[in-house]
């Protein structure tokens, strides 16, 4: 126990540093909107606070010197998406998305594409998006159909993707692609990373239920894409899906897990006298806590260069249930400002609590983290 | 100790909690430095022996012990426990007379010829040495008779004044005795999960293994996720060791291992509901356990009406 480790004497020192930083610029980092604010707002606030954070180096804390970070413990990183969003500094499903594409340059691309281009996705000057589900291809991913054609100019890129975060915004997209035949299932894919300006692609943002159109359908119409964006093997992006899916179930859900505790903390405060049952809030504290216990354990498993594998499922089940849990509990005890509040905050509450009911949906539902649980973790074999 | 110590310790306390029990298993525990390391590295003393005892479902005097470690007794004794569903100390004094009322865990009995009462009194708590003959014990029986508790309740003149317990020690008493039966409640679980999983797998209808059916994994996979839940919360108290995580691991310990019960019981069907399979077993001991220093439904209810209090979230283990 008085054994600290340098992992952690660096984590305690980074955590004390930026705190004073996020202080002493807490005009700068402001959001200038009230409640959630638009999806503009919330992506315009994300650009600011990714960039002032990674000039003062903070957000190059925790990834390899080789693509413009400044090395260190990948706790630093979870810490500062932590300090960020507990601060309403930043939407963490959007920050987020670093965490999720940033590894995947890393290990994939060759080593000049990704010093190239990660450091604009750290610093903000980008976004990127992930075209991995397909309208006829949503759990079973191995089905993709998006086809690849291998032509002397390049890939050649034809067909459809959904589901597709922040493409209306996005720059670059990492994109699960079919090169071989469409049976060759997870043997014939192969991962991409394509300019979102090439001459070809349409993209059509998806209106939602919660109000912020963060998705979008892309369309691929004979899109050529250079043989060195191709990430990892030809015929190996099923790997590299692999290998990013956990990055979805690890540092993103630390991230939810401050943004909860700050939505929890703020339902104490506004709840009318009354209006929480003692039990249910019991409850759903101990659920909110035991799925950060859950997933700090991760992040200091991944720090100390562990490999994620299928146990996040775990950690994504865990969210789902503490998530849903917290704003069926906002649901009753603010029911006023849910239903017919028509302020900013009411209006947040509302698109929060409906952005909550999508936590057993995306990324992998909760059927096929089910699924992975019973078949990789319990050795139940396989469903049919 | 470090990694290839622990891998030799637990390898050895499964052996014991495999082959003994009650006053035997107390004696393979003295012999294998249990006590020592209980002193040394109580985390790894207490997850290891109690997730062993949930396993194997074998009871010792060890967790009388775990209190009395906790209170700062050093000197091999042991603790009555208080009584089911409560944290307060089992005993009070009253001018003389101090009235006890807790239990024990039957191999203690035999065991000391002194039992120590943590009492309340005078405005502070002390532990006081009372001879286990001037007790009345009764065996209990009820849902879980392989458990050996005794209930403990008498009135006996308090021979001097007791020993002053720091203040906060029986508040971590509690938490550490928690912690222990938490651990055991997972254990517990993690065999109710081992015997569903070989049902699952083994038995046929349909052609196929139960275990192909997507209602059936995903019951299975529920209760993993649930367990899991458990031991998260548990690593969080051994880093944290406030009362307030220590009562949310014990709640989420009992909450889980119920839901383990349930959708093991379901799993097993017909089979698991006859005394011919060791699952109800595991069921009786799972519903004593959640009893044991309060129950998750009450430890749930208490933490809710703290919150709605005090309008403030517990803190935070930092990363």
């Amino acid at each position: 126990m008085t054994d600290v480790s340098g992992a952690a004497r660096e984590l305690a020192e980074f955590r004390t540093t930026l705190d004073a930083w996020l202080d002493d610029r807490a005009g700068a980092l402001a959001a200038g909107f009230e409640g959630a604010g638009t999806l503009d707002q919330q992506m315009d606030q994300l650009s600011k606070v990714k960039r002032l954070a990674f000039d003062a180096g903070w957000m190059r804390s925790g990834w390899p010197e080789r693509v413009g970070g400044t090395g260190g413990s990948t706790l630093t990183r979870a810490y500062l998406g932590e300090a960020l969003t507990a601060r309403d500094l930043v939407e963490p499903g959007l920050y987020s998305m670093t965490e999720v594409l940033a590894p995947t340059m890393i290990d994939y691309a060759t080593p000049e594409l990704a010093a190239t281009m990660v450091p604009a996705l750290l610093r903000g000057d980008e976004t990127w998006c992930q075209g991995f589900s397909e309208p006829d291809t949503g759990s079973n991913l191995a089905a993709l159909a998006c086809r690849a054609e291998h032509t002397d100019g390049g890939w050649r890129v034809t067909g459809q993707k959904v589901w597709t975060s922040l493409a209306q915004y996005a720059q670059r997209c990492v994109l699960l692609t079919r090169s071989g035949t469409p049976e060759s299932a997870h043997r014939g894919i192969t991962a991409l990373f394509v300019d979102m300006d090439s001459p070809g692609i349409t993209v059509r943002p998806i209106g939602t239920m919660h109000g912020s159109p963060e998705f979008s359908e892309l369309f691929f119409d004979g899109v050529v894409v250079p043989f060195d964006r191709t990430l990892g093997e030809e015929g190996g992006g099923w790997a590299v899906a692999m290998d990013l899916l956990p990055f979805e179930r690890s540092t993103s859900l630390w991230h939810r897990a401050a943004f909860l505790h700050r939505r929890l903390q703020e339902l104490l405060e506004a709840a009318p006298p009354g209006a929480l049952d003692p039990t249910r809030l019991g409850e759903v504290t101990q659920l909110l806590y035991a799925f950060r216990a859950r997933s700090r354990a991760t992040q200091h498993r991944m720090a100390e260069g562990g490999r994620l594998g299928p146990e996040t499922s775990i950690d994504k089940v865990l969210l789902a249930t503490a998530e849903q849990a917290v704003f069926d509990l906002v649901a009753d005890a603010l029911v006023a400002k849910v239903t017919v509040g028509d302020d900013p905050v009411s209006g947040r509450w509302r698109t929060e609590y409906l952005y909550s009911r999508a936590a057993s949906i995306y990324g992998g539902s909760a059927e096929i983290q089910r699924n992975i649980i019973a078949r990789r973790l319990l050795d139940l074999g396989n469903d049919r | 100790m470090d990694p290839e110590e622990v891998t030799l310790f637990e390898r050895s306390l499964s052996d014991a909690t495999g082959r003994a029990t009650g006053a035997d298993l107390d004696n393979a525990l003295d012999a294998l430095g249990w006590p020592d390391a209980l002193v040394d590295d109580p985390r790894t003393a207490v997850s290891l022996l109690f997730g062993l005892q949930g396993a194997s479902g074998a009871t010792s005097s060890s967790i009388g012990r775990v209190m009395a470690h906790a209170l700062g007794l050093a000197d091999g004794s042991a603790t009555v426990l208080p009584a089911i569903g409560g944290c307060v100390p089992p005993g009070s004094v009253a001018g003389r007379w101090l009235r006890v009322e807790g239990l024990v865990p039957g191999a203690l009995v035999d065991r000391l010829s002194v039992l120590v009462v943590a009492s309340t009194g005078g405005g502070g708590t002390t532990a006081i040495k009372v001879p286990t003959a001037s007790l009345e014990l009764h065996a209990v029986a009820g849902i879980d008779p392989d458990m050996g508790l005794v209930r403990v309740t008498g009135e006996v003149e308090a021979v001097g004044p007791g020993t002053d317990v720091v203040a906060g020690a029986w508040d971590a008493a509690v938490g550490l005795g928690r912690l222990a039966i938490a651990h055991q409640l997972v254990g517990a679980s993690h065999a109710m999960l081992n015997l569903a999983c070989d049902h699952a797998r083994g038995r046929i209808q349909f052609d196929r293994p139960i275990a192909s059916f997507q209602a059936v994994r995903h019951r299975l996979a529920e209760t993993l996720v649930a367990i899991a839940m458990a031991e998260a919360m548990l690593e969080t108290s051994w880093l944290d060791l406030t009362p307030d995580t220590s009562a949310m691991a014990k709640a989420v310990a009992g909450r889980q291992a119920k839901t383990t019960a349930r959708h093991c019981q379901q799993v097993l069907a017909g089979i698991g509901f006859t005394v011919e399979h060791p699952f109800h077993r595991y069921v009786r001991r799972a519903l004593v356990l959640d009893a044991l220093f309060g129950t998750a439904a009450s430890l749930t209810t208490t933490l809710g009406v703290e919150l709605i209090d005090h309008r403030r979230l517990p803190p935070l283990l930092p990363l």
